[in-house]
C-alpha cells in the first residue's frame, strides 16, 4: 500500500510522526491528521462497510456529516462504537477497528446481502412482518440482525470521568470558520462576553484548506492572527472540540466538549468530555455548509468523496486522493479542487460540469466537459472508472478518485430545532434557516459564499446582535481577499439521467434512490412518511448528507417543488452525544447526594445495619453476637423497650418552627384539627390532609412559645410538607404573618423509651421529669448536662410505652447518645432501629404512610372525632362530600392468624369466612404487618369495610400473587396497653 | 423546557430548581359549592399555548410563584411571586 | 452524667484540602437564620452588638429571610440577647448545627463552582458580598461571594458530606 501523503505542504507537524493501528495493521500518521486523512495517507481507502448491504466503503467527507468512515476506537472499558474517523485526531497508540464486516474488512460474507437487495429495499421491514411470523422469526431476523447494525459498545465499565459545567456570555458563536472568528472578534472588540464553540479540534474552518489568502497571510496564518486576538481578550472564551448540539429555550445552547479524547491515556484529573450548558443572550450561528453528494451510480465506491473534503485532505493534510481524479460539479466549486489537484501534481481527467455555460477557468490543464454527468462510477473495493453521460453519448473515463460537488445546504440544524422549519430559495438552491429570536446565521450557514463575503457576513450579524443588547459594536474591516473561488449559486441537480448501478441518498442507512421512487408510488411520498418508510436520515448522522438530497428526489417525483416537501423535523442532538457526558460526574458514589443523620456514625460504630429510605440511610438494626438472624435482633429490641429502655434515632423526621404573630391561626388551617388552643410547653398529634380531603401526613406539633411552634412531618413527606406550608402561607392566606424555617437537620433527634426511661434520663436533663412536673406530651427547652447544653425534650410515644424525644443541636448529637447509652447502661439501655420501631408502632396500633396511603381520611383510622369544626382548613370541603361519608369506608382494624405459627404479608386482601376470592368479594387489605413478639405471632393493621364494628370476626387473608390463604381474626388495631396507662406512667 | 425561569427574587434560574404544583388557580371559599370545589381539586384546561402555573423555587428562595409559559414552544413569558408580585420576564 | 465530655461534631471531618490553588475549609462558628415578613429590610446595622468580634456577614436567604454566620461559635445567652434585640419583627433560628459551612477560594474558584451552580458568577453579575440560594449539582445551597475569589456555602447538615465530596471532584483538576 503506497503513500498518498505529498512531500511537502499542509498543516501536518511532519516532525511528529504518530504510529496507530487499522484492524491491528500498523500505520504512521502525524500530528495535525484526522483517523481519516492519516487512513488516506495510507492508501486505505476501504474503511468499512455499509449497514445493509455490507457495500465497501471509504472516506467520503472530512467532517461531522461523514456516514461512511465509522469505525470503533479504543478497547476496553474505553471502547468507542461509530466515531467517525473524519472527526477523530490521531494520536500514537490510536487503535481503530472497522465495523460492520464478518469475518474480515476486505472479504464480507455480509456482503451477500447485496445480492438480496430486492428483498431488502424500502418497506422491507414493514412488508417481512406480513409474512408468516415463523419465516420473520426463524430466518429473516437471526440473519438480518447479525448481518446488519453499527459498532458494538462494550460491556466494561467506562474508566473515565465526564463532568457538567454552565456558562454564561452576551454572545455566543458557533463555528469558528472565517464568519464566525469575524463575528467573534467583532464582539470582543466591543467588550462582550464571547464563547466561540468549534467542533474541530483546530479552529479555522474552511481557512485552513483554502489557497487564498487575506491581506496577504495564508488562510491558517489569518486565522491563527484572530485566534490569538480572541485569546488576548479576558471575556472571550474559545471552546475547541465542541459541538453545540442543541438550542433550547431561554437561551440555553447545549455543548459537548472533548476534552481528552485525543489522547492514549486521559489524565484522570480531567474529564475526558464536558457537557457545556451556555446561557447565551445572543448566538451567531456560523456553522458553515455541507456539500451535498450527487446521486449517480456508485457514488458510494471508496475514492469517491465530496469536493470539499478532497480539498480540504489535500492541501490541509497534505494528502492526495489519488493519481488520477475527476471533478463532478453543479458549480463553480469543483473549479477551485480542479485547480489545487493540478499544482499539487494529480492528474485532473476531466471536470464533468452539468452546466452549459460554465465559464473557463485560466490556467486548469483539465478537459472541461460541459453539460454533462457522472451517470455511474465502477470498481469494487475502490474507484476504477466512471460513466460520463454528455451530447446524449456515454463516455468511460479511467479515475482513481472522484470529487462531488452537488452545491451547498447551509447547516442550519441549530436554528429550526425549536419548531421553526427551514425555508427553501431558489436563488440559493438551498433551504435556508427561518428567522427566530435570538438566534442570527452568518456566513455559509445563511447561504453566503466567498471568505470575504463570509467575514462581512460575520461581522455584521455579530454588529446587529450586540447593538441589541446595548453594545456599541466595533466592526472589522473585511481583509483584501486574493485567489479565492466564488462559487455562485447553481440550479440543484437531482435526478441524474442514465444511472445504472445503485445510487445512493443515506449512505449510512444504505437508501439509494430507486428506494424514494418506490416510497412515492407506494404513497409514501409525504417527507415525514417517505423517511419513516425508507429510513431515509434515520441513522446516527441525521441525515446531513442525505435530507435535502431526499426531499430534491421527492420533489422531482412529485413534480413539486422541495419547499413544497419541506424538511422533517429538527431536533437536538446535532451529532451523537455519549451518555457519559450527559450522566456527568452523577455516577457511582455521586450518583445522587447521600443524607446522613447526625447520629449515622454513631450507629456505624454500634454495628448498625443500614436501610436506605429516600437519600436518608437509616439504621434497621444492631445484630449482637450470637444473632443469626434479622428477627432475632429486632425481636430482642423490641422486647428491651417493653421491658427496660431503648435508644432510637429519630432525627430524620422533618422538623419545621413555625413562627410569627399568626402561627396559631395558621396551624389551625393546615391541620383538620384544633391547634389555636394548644397550650404552650404542649405537643398535640396532628393530621394534615389534602384539598381532596384525604389524609396528607402526620405528625406531632408543639407550642413553644405563644408565637412560636415546632412541627414534626414523617421522614417521607419532610420536604413536601415545608413547600406544602408555604403554598399555604404564601398562596392561600398570604394575610397572615407567619415565617416557616426547616430546621429538621439542626437536631439530632432521639426516641428513648421504655419503663426504666426516666431514670435514665434524668441522669441528662436538668429538668425535674417526674410525672407530676412533665406530663404526658409535655414539650419544653430542657436544659442539660448541668446547664452546658439546650436541648427539647417531648413526651410522646410511637412505641406506646413511656418515652420521651430529646432533640439537640446535631453537632453534640453524638456526645448526648453516648452519654444517654452510658446513663442507661444499668438499666439495659439498648439502641433499637427503625425496624423494631415499626413492630412497636404496628403493636400499639399507629399508622405511618402504610396506612396513611392517599385513600384514606381521617374517619378511617379511627379519628373522625379530630376533625374539628372551623371555618376552614385544608381538604375541609371535599371531606364531607358524598363518597368520603358513605358507609362501608374501609376502617383501621388489627389481625392475628388464628394459628399463631402462621402467618400472612402486607398487600394480601381480606375476604370473608367461606368467600371466594374475588373482586366482589374483598373486603379490605393489609397494610403493614410484623411478628410481636408481644403477641407471640404475626401481626397485621388492615383497612377492612366497616372494619371498626367487626372486631372478633373470622376472616381469611389471601395472598394471590403466592397463592397463600391464612385464617384471621379481626381485632382491635391496639395490640398493647390500650387503656395507655403505660404512657401516662 | 422552561430552561430559565426569571425568579422575580433571583433572577434567571435552572427549572431544576423548581417544583411545579399545576395549574395557577384560585382557591374557592371554604362555603363555595361543591362544583367550584371539584372543577379547582380534580379538572384542567391543559391548553396548547399559554399556561400560568404554580412554580415554587425550591432549591432557591423558596417562594412560591406564578409562571407564565408556552406549553407548545415552551417559551417563558414571566414569572411573578404569588403574594408580592413583581412580576418579571425572561 | 454531668460531667460528659460533650464534643461539637461538625457534619464533615475534615482539614483544609488544598488542590492546586484552591483551597477548602470548613470553617465552624454560628449560623443563625433570620426569618421576617416577606418583604421586611434586612436589619439595618451588622455591627450587632451581640455578635460584634464573631466577624459576621449577613446572607441573603429569600424574601423577608437572612443567615447571620459568625466565625466564632456564639453562646446561648448571646443568640438569646441577639433574638430579644430583633423581636417582634424578626424571629432568630439557631442553625449552627443545621447548615454546614464551606469555603472555596483561589483563583479557580468560579471556574471550580461553574462546574455546579447555574449562576452567572462573572464579578460584576455576582459582586462581593452578595449571596444566594441555588443549586450546587444536585444539593440546595446558600451561595455567598466573600471575595473576588471566594465563595462560602452553607448547606443542610445531611448533604455536607456529600457536597464536600462534589467540591472535591469539582476541584481535581485544578490540583
Ligand atoms: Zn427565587
Amino acid at each position: 500500500m503506497s503513500s498518498y501523503r505529498l512531500p511537502s505542504g499542509g498543516l501536518v507537524d511532519r516532525a511528529a510522526s504518530l504510529a496507530f493501528t487499522f484492524d491491528g495493521k500498523p500505520m504512521q500518521g502525524f500530528a495535525g491528521d484526522t483517523l481519516a486523512s492519516a487512513l488516506l495517507a495510507n492508501g486505505q481507502r476501504l474503511v468499512g462497510r455499509s449497514f445493509k448491504y455490507h457495500r465497501p466503503r471509504g472516506v467520503l467527507t472530512a467532517g461531522a456529516a461523514e456516514p461512511n468512515a465509522l469505525v470503533t476506537i479504543g478497547t476496553g472499558g474505553r471502547t468507542e462504537p461509530n466515531t467517525r474517523a473524519t472527526m477523530q485526531e490521531l494520536y500514537a497508540g490510536l487503535e481503530a477497528t472497522s465495523q460492520n464486516r464478518w469475518p474480515s474488512l476486505a472479504f464480507d460474507v455480509g456482503a451477500v446481502n447485496g445480492l438480496l437487495s430486492p428483498f431488502l429495499g424500502a418497506g422491507f421491514y414493514y412488508k417481512t412482518f406480513m409474512w408468516p411470523a415463523g419465516l420473520w422469526e426463524k430466518l429473516y431476523e437471526p440473519f438480518i440482525r447479525k448481518a446488519a447494525g453499527l459498532g458494538r459498545a462494550t460491556y466494561e465499565a467506562d474508566p473515565d470521568s465526564y463532568e457538567k459545567c454552565w456558562a454564561h456570555c452576551d454572545l455566543l458563536v458557533v463555528g469558528a470558520g472565517v464568519t464566525g472568528l469575524a463575528a467573534a472578534l467583532t464582539a470582543a472588540r466591543s467588550g462582550a462576553r464571547v464563547i466561540v464553540a468549534d467542533e474541530h479540534a483546530r479552529a479555522g474552518g474552511d481557512l485552513l484548506s483554502t489557497t487564498a489568502t487575506l491581506d496577504g497571510l495564508a488562510g491558517p496564518a489569518y486565522a491563527d492572527a484572530m485566534l490569538r486576538e480572541l485569546a488576548s481578550h479576558p471575556e472571550v472564551q474559545v471552546l475547541p472540540r465542541a459541538t453545540v448540539f442543541g438550542w433550547y429555550d431561554g437561551g440555553v445552547f447545549g455543548a459537548v466538549e472533548r476534552v481528552q479524547k485525543h489522547v492514549a491515556a486521559p489524565d484522570p484529573r480531567r474529564p475526558v468530555e464536558r457537557l457545556w450548558r451556555i446561557a447565551a443572550r445572543r448566538a451567531v450561528l456560523a456553522t458553515g455548509a455541507e456539500e451535498r453528494p450527487l446521486v449517480f451510480g456508485g457514488n458510494d465506491i471508496p475514492g469517491v468523496m465530496t469536493a470539499g473534503a478532497m480539498r480540504t485532505y489535500l492541501n490541509r493534510h497534505a494528502v492526495a486522493p489519488g493519481r488520477r481524479a475527476a471533478v463532478f460539479t453543479t458549480n463553480d466549486s469543483g473549479y477551485a479542487l480542479a485547480g489545487d489537484l493540478e499544482r499539487a501534481g494529480v492528474e485532473v481527467a476531466a471536470v464533468i460540469d452539468s452546466r452549459p455555460d460554465a465559464l473557463a477557468f485560466p490556467g486548469l490543464r483539465a478537459r472541461v466537459i460541459r453539460e454533462a454527468v457522472v451517470s455511474d462510477a465502477h470498481g469494487g473495493r475502490e474507484i476504477q472508472a466512471v460513466d460520463v453521460w454528455a451530447d446524449g453519448k456515454r463516455e468511460r473515463i479511467a479515475v482513481d478518485s472522484l470529487a462531488m460537488a452537488g452545491g451547498f445546504n447551509p447547516v442550519i440544524a441549530l436554528a429550526c430545532q425549536r419548531g421553526a422549519k427551514p425555508r427553501w430559495s431558489d436563488a440559493h438552491g438551498a433551504f435556508l434557516a427561518p428567522d427566530v429570536d435570538g438566534l442570527s446565521l452568518a456566513g455559509a450557514a445563511a447561504g453566503v459564499t466567498g471568505l470575504a463575503a463570509c467575514f462581512e457576513s460575520g461581522v455584521r450579524q455579530a454588529s446587529a446582535a450586540l447593538s441589541d443588547l446595548g453594545f456599541r459594536p466595533t466592526p472589522l474591516a473585511t481583509p483584501v481577499v486574493e485567489g479565492d473561488v466564488v462559487p455562485a449559486p447553481a440550479p440543484p441537480l437531482w435526478m441524474i439521467p442514465g444511472v445504472k448501478g445503485k445510487a445512493f441518498v443515506d449512505y449510512q442507512n444504505d437508501v439509494h434512490r430507486a428506494d424514494l421512487d418506490l416510497a412515492v408510488r407506494e404513497g409514501y411520498g409525504h417527507v415525514e412518511l417517505a423517511k419513516r418508510y425508507t429510513t431515509n436520515g434515520m441513522a446516527t448522522d441525521q441525515g446531513k448528507l442525505s435530507n435535502v438530497n431526499a426531499i430534491g428526489l421527492l420533489a422531482k417525483a412529485r413534480g413539486v417543488s422541495p419547499g413544497e416537501v419541506g424538511t422533517t423535523t429538527f431536533r437536538p442532538f446535532y451529532t451523537p452525544v455519549s451518555f457519559g457526558a450527559l450522566t456527568g460526574a452523577h455516577h457511582g458514589k455521586h450518583f445522587q447526594p447521600v443524607r446522613k443523620s447526625p447520629l449515622h456514625d454513631w450507629a456505624a460504630r454500634r454495628g448498625a445495619v443500614f436501610v436506605e429510605t429516600g437519600l436518608w440511610y437509616r439504621s434497621s438494626w444492631f445484630p449482637r453476637d450470637g444473632e443469626t438472624t434479622w428477627r432475632q435482633s429486632v425481636d430482642r429490641e423490641v422486647l428491651n423497650v417493653r421491658a427496660n429502655v431503648g435508644l432510637c434515632d429519630v432525627s430524620m423526621l422533618g422538623k419545621i418552627e413555625v413562627c410569627g404573630p399568626d402561627a396559631a391561626e395558621f396551624l389551625n388551617r393546615v391541620y383538620c384539627n384544633g391547634f389555636a388552643k394548644l397550650p404552650v410547653g404542649k405537643a398535640r398529634y396532628g393530621l394534615m390532609l389534602r384539598e381532596d380531603g384525604f389524609i396528607y401526613d402526620d405528625g406531632t406539633t408543639s407550642r413553644l412559645a405563644e408565637d412560636r411552634y415546632f412541627m414534626t412531618t414523617t421522614t417521607a413527606y419532610a420536604a413536601g410538607v415545608m413547600t406544602h406550608l408555604e403554598f399555604c402561607a404564601q398562596a392561600l392566606w398570604p394575610e397572615l404573618d407567619v415565617r416557616l424555617a426547616s430546621v429538621t437537620d439542626q437536631w439530632a433527634q432521639m426516641a428513648v423509651a421504655g419503663p426504666k426511661v426516666r431514670e435514665v434520663l434524668q441522669r441528662v436533663v436538668d429538668e425535674d421529669l417526674s410525672n407530676a412536673a412533665f406530663p404526658y406530651l409535655a414539650a419544653r427547652d430542657v436544659s442539660l448536662f448541668g446547664g452546658r447544653l439546650r436541648g427539647r425534650l417531648f413526651r410522646i410515644s410511637f412505641s406506646g410505652e413511656l418515652a420521651y424525644e430529646l432533640a439537640v443541636p446535631a453537632d453534640y448529637g453524638e456526645s448526648v447518645a453516648d452519654a444517654l447509652m452510658q446513663a442507661g447502661e444499668p438499666f439495659g439501655i439498648q439502641p433499637y432501629g427503625v425496624e423494631a420501631l415499626g413492630v412497636l408502632r404496628i403493636e400499639k396500633g399507629h399508622v405511618t404512610h402504610n396506612e396513611i396511603n392517599g385513600t384514606v381520611v381521617p374517619a378511617d383510622l379511627g379519628f373522625a372525632r379530630m376533625v374539628a369544626d372551623k371555618p376552614d382548613f385544608v381538604g375541609k370541603r371535599m371531606l364531607s362530600r358524598e363518597a368520603l361519608v358513605a358507609p362501608g369506608r374501609p376502617q383501621l382494624v388489627g389481625l392475628v392468624p388464628l394459628d399463631p405459627a402462621a402467618s400472612f404479608r402486607t398487600g394480601s386482601h381480606v375476604l370473608s369466612k367461606g368467600a371466594a376470592a374475588t373482586l366482589e368479594n374483598d373486603q379490605g387489605y393489609v397494610t403493614s404487618t410484623a411478628f410481636s413478639p408481644h403477641v407471640g405471632s404475626t401481626i397485621g393493621l388492615a383497612l377492612v369495610k366497616n372494619g371498626a364494628s367487626r372486631h372478633g370476626e373470622e376472616v381469611l387473608v389471601w395472598n394471590g400473587l403466592r397463592n397463600e390463604m391464612t385464617t384471621a381474626r379481626l381485632t382491635s388495631p391496639v395490640f398493647v396497653d390500650p387503656a395507655n396507662e403505660k404512657l401516662h406512667a | 423546557m422552561a430552561s430559565r425561569v426569571p425568579c422575580p427574587h433571583c433572577g434567571l434560574r435552572p427549572k431544576e430548581e423548581f417544583t411545579i404544583k399545576g395549574a395557577a388557580l384560585p382557591r374557592p371559599a371554604p362555603d363555595a359549592g361543591e362544583a367550584a370545589w371539584i372543577e379547582y381539586v380534580y379538572l384542567r384546561e391543559n391548553p396548547r399555548g399559554a399556561y400560568d402555573e404554580f412554580w415554587h423555587h425550591t432549591s432557591g428562595c423558596r417562594r412560591w410563584l406564578v409562571v407564565s409559559r408556552n406549553t407548545l414552544t415552551h417559551d417563558v413569558y414571566g414569572a411573578r411571586d404569588v403574594a408580592l408580585g413583581g412580576e418579571t420576564q425572561p | 452524667m454531668r460531667d460528659s465530655a460533650l464534643m461539637r461534631r461538625p457534619a464533615v471531618a475534615s482539614e483544609p484540602v488544598r488542590c492546586g490553588d484552591l483551597l477548602l475549609e470548613a470553617p465552624g462558628g454560628s449560623i443563625l437564620q433570620l426569618l421576617g415578613k416577606a418583604g421586611a429590610t434586612p436589619p439595618s446595622d451588622m455591627s450587632l452588638p451581640e455578635v460584634a468580634g464573631a466577624s459576621p456577614g449577613l446572607r441573603n436567604a429569600g424574601p423577608g429571610q437572612w443567615f447571620v454566620v459568625t466565625d466564632r461559635e456564639l453562646t446561648g445567652p448571646e443568640i438569646d440577647a441577639l433574638a430579644a434585640r430583633l423581636a417582634p419583627s424578626l424571629h432568630v433560628v439557631d442553625q449552627s448545627s443545621g447548615r454546614f459551612r464551606i469555603r472555596v477560594s483561589g483563583a479557580p474558584s468560579r471556574r471550580m463552582l461553574a462546574k455546579g451552580v447555574a449562576l452567572d458568577l462573572h464579578p460584576e453579575r455576582f459582586p462581593v458580598g452578595t449571596a444566594t440560594s441555588t443549586l450546587v449539582g444536585q444539593i440546595g445551597t446558600n451561595l455567598a461571594r466573600t471575595g473576588q475569589d471566594s465563595f462560602e456555602l452553607l448547606v443542610l447538615r445531611g448533604f455536607a458530606q456529600s457536597l464536600w465530596d462534589d467540591l472535591l471532584l469539582m476541584s481535581r483538576e485544578f490540583g
